[in-house]
Parts: structure tokens; sequence; C-alpha cells
């Protein structure tokens, strides 16, 4: 910890450490710093003839489009919802399956399973959208034939917004949890033999060992993912949002984010100005959560929180 | 891989920020380079006189050319070739660059408003060639097209150079080739004769054909629309029904023959008995209750036969589905009725529809239509970059080109570059199925008109954030309705005139009609 007025001493005695702390800091100056000045692009008119800074300064002008469709509170709880419910479950079910899969003796089924699970993280969604097209196509869709097969009506899933919410969160926990498992499973690998053999000796069983040893030794894991995620909690998942729904307004209302409706609305815009707007709100938004979320942990337990 | 494509779409919104900065410390730069290749073409001009192009060519350059869609296989050949040739003759190279169809909109906007290198890229209506230019990312050629490509601008004839003005300026050089692409019924004529059904000429008669089809092939789809349903059914329906002038944005209407009557679409009468049409064919089961969620296109699903047609397409397109067709399925036939056989009037294409146009942010202006003079005039170079190599990708027989091998086999298909906007009249070769479409556009040379619509540029600054709001209303509550997807449309049609004026539908419509109607007086249309 650097006291205020050991700085420059501090600076001269680890001068080796801090010069070779230089390439990062350059790195992130130029890619994460640098880059800032572009935020200007959100107040300003766009215009092909003259650079940034003589554009004509127009306020918040560029920030209007977000609330003139008076979609911005649905949106935002549309994304925000969505975010939550991502990083919950998939820290849930990843803890679950590394757990259990860090039980398992047998090599093989421990490999295997793990691929598999891991697979589909590498499945594009355009693929996966392309397969949910013909489970659910209405007319010809592997449901609605099976359904008819066995006498059933057949049901047109393309018109049932709620019914979505279900969907995009499974396909995104299909796609994704395998991969945050397999980091949960190398923090297990690091935890000590020790305190599970101390633990053997006590007489704890298995269930008692990995609910007292193994879950509390990942709760570190588990916050530093959580705040990465929630730095990008207003970030929707593009992709999977929209090659989903795609043109399909009868799902708006629950499966809108933040990312598809500024895509839509600006895909045939051009404007510079509106889409760096919804990039300045995005980043705000997620900053300020990041920061809170922050503190609170930090108030619980100092060593757990990111800075 | 697809995904990494689309995964540049995802994190595009994200990295504007980077992306604004290059754009900021190249933009100044740009300027000054602007200020730079403008100001010394006709002094160098005038003192090289005698120079076989008229600009200086001493120094090396390459050039940044941006074409839409997918490189052709053999496109590194073709460039190596062209780059011997562009070397010697002008002491330049040339990059050919694609961007894939992949949110090709996105790409386009990003490649004009970030500075990046780009020396020559291709225009046309749709891609908003008109706003652009009105919003100044394109160069005025006008000054550089005598001394750069004295070839190009007397080849181009003059009506052509003046009707793709912008503001009275000359952006982008456009296409000498005339065609058609208005759009006509397309169907499955075998079926027809196979049922005695009628041929499509009119909305009766194409409903009748697709009741037909319903009643005899059940599993079949009887329209094909897919997921752009606005373009697909309501702008063609519109088209030929309520003969729009052309496709006007906002539910602003007006017909092409009383262009100066503009009215609101949107919430009419007109729009409510149409979205019933549409309901009603949708409830006979015409297109799929999942047709905005439809992945292929209306082309592919009529080649291999789970669709049996399409409300509108143009000739050269019809052309190119019944051969893919025929190479399947032999026995199969495509009917087409051009709109304007019902309806008396068909306009040629407009100039804007292919063009190239050089960025502002060029640094290399002068050479870059030297080189595009070349691509258009020099046989040499057009022939290799429309049709590859002869011999390894094409022949000449009787006049007629014929590829070698086949789509999958060869390397370079004919247009493979999407060359349209650099097509000469005089070297085009076509394929003997182009006889058909020769006969369409002979058809419709008759009763040609002027195009009336594609000349006008609007400019949505005054009100572009209700515009973009009005984009995502429209996906929401239009489209359900035009698919027949909602069960009471008058209700339906409220719930989206409610949104839409919310979004500021009016303040829109009032700016657009200012526009067209100062457009018209300008243009001296009546």
């Amino acid at each position: 910890m650097l006291k205020k007025k050991g700085v420059l001493r501090e600076l001269y005695t680890n001068r080796i450490l801090f010069l070779m702390l230089v390439p990062t800091l350059l790195y992130f100056l130029i890619n994460n710093y640098l880059p800032m000045i572009g935020i200007y692009y959100a107040f300003v008119q766009f215009d092909f003839n003259t650079s940034l800074f003589q554009m004509d300064f127009v306020g918040l002008k560029n920030f209007e489009f977000l609330w003139k469709s008076g979609k911005l509170t649905e949106l935002t709880i549309n994304t925000v919802g969505y975010n939550v419910a991502f990083i919950l479950l998939v820290n849930f079910l990843s803890i679950a399956v590394a757990v259990l899969l860090s039980e398992v003796k047998g090599k093989w089924f421990k490999k295997i399973t793990q691929s598999a699970l891991f697979l589909p993280y590498f499945v594009s969604f355009v693929i996966l959208s392309v397969i949910v097209f013909n489970l659910f196509n209405y007319e010809q869709g592997v449901l609605n034939t099976v359904l008819q097969q066995l006498g059933g009506e057949p049901v047109d899933v393309y018109s049932k917004p709620k019914l979505w919410i279900v969907f995009i969160i499974l396909f995104f926990l299909w796609k994704n949890f395998g991969y945050s498992m397999v980091i949960y499973l190398a923090s297990i690998t690091g935890i000590s033999e020790e305190y599970y053999e101390a633990a053997k000796i006590d007489g704890a069983n298995i269930f008692e060992r990995a609910w007292h040893i193994t879950v509390p030794m990942l709760k570190n894991t588990f916050a530093i993912l959580l705040l990465f995620a929630l730095g990008s909690i207003m970030k929707g998942q593009f992709d999977l949002f929209y090659q989903m729904v795609g043109n399909n307004g009868l799902l708006f209302s629950t499966t809108d984010i933040l990312d598809t409706y500024v895509y839509r609305s600006l895909r045939v815009t051009f404007d510079m100005g509106m889409a760096t707007a919804a990039g300045v709100y995005q980043s705000i938004f997620g900053f300020t959560l990041i920061m809170v979320v922050n503190t609170i942990i930090r108030k619980i337990n100092k060593d757990y929180a990111l800075f | 891989m697809l995904g990494k494509s689309k995964k540049a779409a995802g994190i595009m919104l994200s990295s504007v920020l980077l992306l604004s900065t290059m754009a900021a410390c190249s933009s100044n730069g740009n300027n000054n380079g602007n200020a730079a290749t403008n100001n010394p073409s006709p002094t160098e001009a005038a003192t090289e006189g005698g120079e076989k192009t008229g600009i200086d060519t001493s120094k090396k350059v390459e050039l940044q050319f941006y074409m839409l869609g997918n490189a052709p296989k053999d496109l590194p050949k073709v460039e190596a070739e062209i780059n011997k040739m562009a070397l010697e003759d002008l002491n330049a190279t040339v990059k050919f660059n694609f961007t894939t169809w992949t949110d090709w909109d996105q790409k386009y906007k990003l490649l004009l408003s970030t500075g990046q290198d780009v020396d020559l890229i291709f225009t046309a209506e749709w891609t908003q060639y008109q706003q652009y230019a009105k919003k100044g990312a394109f160069l005025d050629l006008e000054p550089l097209l005598p001394t750069a490509a004295p070839a190009l601008n007397s080849f181009v004839p003059k009506d052509m150079w003046d009707a793709v003005r912008i503001d009275g300026k000359i952006y982008t050089v456009p296409a000498t080739y005339k065609e058609y692409v208005t759009n006509g019924f397309v169907w499955r004529e075998d079926l027809r004769k196979k049922y005695d059904l009628p041929t499509p000429v009119n909305i009766e008669t194409f409903e009748a054909y697709m009741e037909g089809i319903k009643q005899n092939e059940p599993s079949m789809q009887p329209l094909a629309l897919g997921g752009a349903i606005d373009q697909t059914l309501s702008d063609s329906y519109l088209d030929f029904e309520r003969k729009i002038v052309g496709p006007m944005p906002y539910g602003v209407f007006a017909t092409y023959q009383k262009p100066g009557e503009v009215t609101a679409y949107w919430g009419s009468p007109e729009h409510l008995e149409d979205l019933k049409r549409f309901k009603s064919w949708a409830d006979k089961g015409y297109f799929s209750k999942n047709e905005l969620n439809e992945k292929d296109t209306n082309q592919d699903k009529l080649t291999n036969g789970t669709a049996a047609a399409m409300i509108g397409d143009n000739p050269t397109r019809y052309n190119n589905t019944m051969s893919q067709m025929k190479s399947l399925h032999p026995d199969w036939e495509l009917g087409y009725t051009p709109y304007g056989r019902t309806n008396g009037y068909a306009t040629p294409v407009h100039p804007i529809h292919n063009g190239f146009a050089v960025p502002k942010s060029s640094d290399n202006a002068e050479r870059a239509l030297a080189f595009y003079e070349k691509l258009v005039t020099d046989k040499r170079y057009n022939l290799l970059t429309q049709y590859g190599f002869e011999g390894t990708n094409y022949t000449v027989e009787d006049g007629h080109y014929k590829m070698v091998g086949d789509a999958n086999t060869n390397g370079f298909p004919r247009e493979g570059m999407q060359g349209w906007a650099w097509r000469n009249p005089e070297f085009m070769l076509f394929e003997p199925s182009y006889d058909g479409v020769k006969a369409i556009f002979d058809e419709l040379d008759k009763i040609q008109v002027p195009d009336i619509y594609t000349g006008f540029a609007e400019d949505y600054t005054e009100y572009q954030a209700e515009r973009a709001a009005l984009e995502q209303v429209e996906k929401q509550y239009l489209f359900p309705l035009m698919a027949g997807q909602v069960a009471d449309v008058e209700a339906g049609l409220n719930t989206f005139m409610e949104k839409a004026k919310q979004a500021g539908l009016e303040k829109i419509q009032e700016g657009y009609k200012k526009q067209w109607l100062a457009y018209l007086t300008e243009a001296g249309i009546q």
C-alpha cells in the first residue's frame, strides 16, 4: 500500500518493478483510455466534412431516440433482467456441476462429460437459430410434427413472448455454462487435499466435505466472475437475441434488449452520434452498477472485492 | 466462420468508441489529404498536358476497392493479373475488398463514417447513396473527371451524369447498362398448367392461383415472403395494386401518376383493407405463421420446391431462379408477369441503381477514377473482372457466355465480383437463358416511363431521433400485422398508429413530404 508521503520513494525503491509495468500502462492508455475521446461523438451532429471537435454540439439530442419510443425502461429492465438471470443461473449450475464432477473418480467419464458440456460453447448462435427454427416452426417444425403424430394440437411457439424468456435463458445456459464450469473445476483442483483428509479423519461424509470445504473455497472465484459479469450487464448477448428473434415483432416485448433495439433503430441510419450515445448510456449504467456492487462486497469482505 | 462475422456485428456497438477515435484521428488527416489532392489536379494537368492520363502517376499507390457481397474463390488470381496491368498503365495496384452479405449495411456505414482508407466504393439507392451524398460522404467527381478519366467522362451519357446529381453535384459513376429491376409475379408454371389455374396477372388471379396450390399441393407453401416482409409483401403490393411512385418510407404515399398528391397511407382505410387482405392470406395458409423468422431466401424456397410463388421479383432474378431450378429439377417451370403488363407502365433502372463513388477520405481520388475508367472502358480489365479468365472460368460459344464446370467448381462465376456497376454494354456476355430476360425488357421498353422516385435525396437530420424510434415501432407493431399474426387487425392497426404517433410519426411525415414536394418542383415534375 502506498502512503501519501512515500510515493516518490516508493517509485524509486521499486523502480525496476514499475518499469516493468510501463508497457501494460501504455497498452491500457492507448487502447482503453485514448478511445474515450470518442465519447464526444455522442454530443455532436455527425458530419463527414469536419473533424470531431468542429462538429456542431447538439447536447443530448443524440440520446433522444432512446426514450422517444417510450421503451427505455422496458429495454433496461429486459437487459438487466436477462443478465441477472444468466449470471445467477450460470454460476449456480456450473458450481453444482463442477463440485459433482470433481468428486467423480472415473477418469474417462469425467473427461467425456466435461468435453460434452464445453462443446456447445463453440456453436455459433447463427447455427443454433437455424436449429431452433426447425424445432419450433409452426408448419414443419419437429415439435409440431411430433405433437400432431400424438394427436395433439400444434403450438405456435413464435407468437408466445413469455415462453421465450425461458427459451433464451435455456439457450444461453446450454451454450455458456460449460465454460465457467471449467473455471470452477480448475479452482477446485487448486484446493489443497489436506483439508479433505483432515475432514475425512473427523468423520465428514462426501456431502459435508463438498458443502463445508469446496463451496466456501469457491467464493473468491465466484466474486471475481460476478464482478466481471456485472461490468457488462448492460451489454446484452446481441447474437443470441438477434438470431433467435430477428424481425418477429410479436416477441419484442419480452426479448428486446438495448443492443438489439439500437441495432434495429440504427441499421439503416449511419449516424455515429446516436450509436455512440447508446454506447455511452450502456457504459455509464454498467460503470455505476459495478461500483455499487463492488462497494457492497467490500463492506462484506474486503478480500473478495475487485479493488 | 459464420460465428465470427456475427460476433463482429455484436461487438460493433460496444467498439464504437474505439472506432470513433480512429475516425477522429484520421479525419483530421483526411481533410488535409483532400485539400492536397483536390487542388493540384488542374495545375498538374496543365503542366503535364501531353501526359496520357492527365494525372500525376509518379508515385506508386495501392487503391482500396470496396464491393458488397462475397468474393469469388479465384479473386486473388484475377487481382494479380489486374495489378500487373494497372501497375504498367497507372503505376497503381488495387486491393479488392468484399464486405460479405452478413451485416453489409453496418460495415458499409462504418467504412464511410470512420474515415477508413477507401478509394472506391459501391453505391446504390439501396445503400442510401442519396443520403450519404447529401451528408457529404463522397467526393465531388465533376472537377476530376475530365483530367483523371476523360474516356469514362464521355462514355457515360450526359443525361445519366445528370441523373445521379445530388444537390447539383456528381458523386458517383453510374452504370450505363439499361435494365429493368421492376417487379413481377413469379409462380410455378408447371403446377399452374397441371391444375389448370389462372395465370397471375393481378391480385385476384394471383389469389386464385395460391388457392389452387393450397388445394392441390397441401404440403407446399403457396407464397414465399421471408422476414423482410415490408419489402417482399407491402412494397410489392403497393407498387402493383396502389401504383405507388416508389418504396416511400414512413407510410407516406403518392401515386406515380400524381406524385404531388401526398397522403398518409398508414392508418388509412386503404391500409386497413390491405392488412385485412394479408391476414386472410395468412389465415388460409398461403404463407407460414412464422414467416418473420424464416431463414431461407424466397428464391431458394422456390428452387427447392417448398414454396410456389413470389408476389414480386425483378426479371433478371426471376431468370436466375429459373436457371437454378432447372439445373436441379429440369421438368419444373417458372412463370413471370411483369407488373407493367397489367399496369401499363414500367420504369427502367435509375442510373443511381449501380455506381461507384470515391469517399471524401480517399487520398488517391484521381488514380481511383483513372483505374475505374480502365475497369469500365478497357476490355481486358472489364472481361477479367466480370467473367474471370477465358478458358479457365468461362468460354464464349456463339457469342454467348458459357461457364466452365458448375457453380460449385468454378472459382469465378459470371459477374462473380458483383460487378454490376462497371458493366459495359459493349463487352457484356450473356448466357443463352438471358434471351428470356431480353424479351421481358423489350416488352417493357414499349411502355417505359422515367423513374421519378430514385433521384430524390432525403435529409433526415431534422427528425433522426424520431426516425430511429419509428424503425422499432414499425418492426414491433406493423410487421406482425403484415404477417397476419394479429387476430384483430383494426385494433392492431390502432395500437401501431398510437405508438407510431408517440414516436413522432407526424413530424417525420411532415418533414418528408416537404422535402419530396420541394424535390418535385426542383426536378420540374408536375
